[in-house]
C-alpha cells in the first residue's frame, strides 16, 4: 500500500508543523510548514518516493473538492450584510484586478531586466 | 411533512450525506465544467458551490449540520496542502531560476494585493469590521481565518472574500496576461497564487503542472508574508483591533 505510507507522511509533517507552531508561535498554518518541511525533505533526498507521490498526487487532484464546504458558507451569510454588498464586491473585484495588473506588470519587468544581465 | 423531516433526521446521523452530497455535487460541477468547454469567468468549484448551496437550501438542511458532516473531507485539507511541497520540489529548479524577481516581486505584490481593496473600500464607506474581515482576502483560507480573527473581522465575511477574490483572480489573470502580453506560465502561475490562494492555485495546475507550482509558492509566501506583517501594520495605521 505505498499511498497508504504516503499518506501517512503526509499526515505527520502536518503535525510536524502544529508542533512548530506550538513551539515557536508562528501566526501560519501547520499546513504551510509541512508543505515547506516537506520541499526541504524532498531535495535533501533527491527524488519523489513512489509511495509520497501515490498519496500527494491524488490529493492535490482533489483540492479544489475539499475547499468547497467552506465556499458554500458564503451563501448561507447573503442576508447578514445587506447593503454592505455592492461596497465590498466593489472593494474585492476591483483591487483584485489592479494587485493582479501590478503583480504581472512587476514580475515581467524584473523578469526582463534578469535577461539583460 | 413530518416524514421527509425526520427521514433528513436519519440520513444526517452519519456524515456520510454530507459527504455524499459535496462528491455529487462536485462531479455534476466538473461535468458541466467541461460540457460548458471550460469557461475561465465560471470556474468548476464556483458552480459546484451553487449546486450544493441550491441542494442544501432545497432540502432545508441547516448549513451548520452539513458543515459538521463535511468535516470528514475538509479534515484531508491539511495533508492536501503539505502534499503541494511535491510539486514544488519537482519545480525547484525553475523557481531558483527565478528566485531574485520573485523574491523582489512577493513583499510588494502581497501588500498591494491587501492595500488595493482595503483602500477602495474604505473610500467607499466600509465600517472597521468589514475592512478587517477583507483584509486576508488574498491569503490562503486556512492562514487568512487566524488572522483575520487577530484584526477583528468576521470569519463568515472573510470566506466571502475569499470566493469572491479567488474566483474574480482566473479572468482577471487572463485579461491583465493578453494586455501585457504575457504567456509565461510560471508567471501566469505565480500571479495565480499570490492573488487568488487555493482557487488560483487549482486553476493553475489546471493550465500545468509548472503553473501549479509557482501557484503554490506564490500561494505559501503570501500566506506567510501576510501572516507576519498585516497584524503589525494595522495596529500601526492604528485601527482598533
Amino acid at each position: 500500500m505505498p499511498a497508504l505510507s504516503g499518506l501517512l507522511w503526509l499526515i505527520s509533517y502536518w503535525l510536524i508543523g502544529e508542533v512548530v507552531i506550538y513551539f515557536t508561535g508562528l501566526p501560519v498554518s501547520s499546513g504551510v510548514i509541512g508543505m515547506l518541511l516537506l520541499c526541504v525533505t524532498l531535495a535533501l533526498y533527491g527524488r519523489v518516493p513512489t509511495s509520497i507521490a501515490a498519496a500527494a498526487q491524488p490529493l492535490i487532484a482533489l483540492l479544489a473538492m475539499l475547499i468547497m464546504p467552506g465556499v458554500v458558507g458564503v451563501f448561507f451569510i447573503i442576508g447578514e450584510l445587506a447593503g454592505q454588498w455592492s461596497a465590498i464586491l466593489i472593494a474585492l473585484v476591483l483591487g483584485t484586478l489592479l494587485s493582479v495588473i501590478t503583480t504581472l506588470w512587476l514580475l515581467k519587468r524584473l523578469i526582463g531586466q534578469q535577461h539583460v544581465h | 411533512m413530518s416524514t421527509k423531516a425526520s427521514l433528513l433526521d436519519l440520513l444526517t446521523t452519519t456524515p456520510l450525506f454530507a459527504v455524499g452530497l459535496t462528491l455529487a455535487a462536485y462531479l455534476l460541477g466538473s461535468g458541466l465544467f467541461k460540457r460548458l468547454k471550460r469557461p475561465s469567468w465560471l470556474p468548476a468549484i464556483l458552480i459546484a458551490a451553487l449546486l450544493l448551496a441550491g441542494a442544501l437550501a432545497l432540502i432545508g438542511l441547516p448549513y451548520a449540520t452539513y458543515q459538521q458532516g463535511a468535516t470528514w473531507l475538509t479534515i484531508l485539507l491539511g495533508p492536501a496542502t503539505v502534499a503541494l511541497g511535491m510539486p514544488l520540489y519537482q519545480q525547484l529548479p525553475r523557481i531558483v531560476e527565478l528566485w531574485r524577481p520573485l523574491a523582489i516581486c512577493l513583499p510588494i505584490a502581497a501588500t498591494l494585493a491587501a492595500f488595493y481593496a482595503l483602500a477602495i473600500a474604505w473610500l467607499l464607506g466600509s465600517s472597521d469590521t468589514i475592512l478587517a474581515s477583507i483584509a486576508a482576502k488574498s491569503v490562503t483560507a486556512p492562514i487568512a481565518i487566524g488572522i483575520t480573527e487577530q484584526l477583528g473581522g468576521t470569519v463568515a465575511l472573510l470566506m466571502g472574500a475569499l470566493l469572491v477574490t479567488g474566483v474574480i483572480t482566473i479572468p482577471c489573470v487572463s485579461i491583465a496576461a493578453r494586455l501585457l502580453r504575457i504567456d509565461d506560465e510560471r508567471l501566469i502561475g505565480f500571479t495565480l497564487g499570490l492573488n487568488g490562494h487555493a482557487i488560483g492555485t487549482v486553476r493553475a495546475f489546471e493550465i500545468s503542472p509548472a503553473a501549479g507550482a509557482f501557484a503554490s509558492l506564490g500561494m505559501s509566501l503570501t500566506g506567510i508574508f501576510t501572516a507576519l506583517l498585516l497584524p503589525l501594520a494595522w495596529r500601526l495605521i492604528g485601527f482598533s483591533s
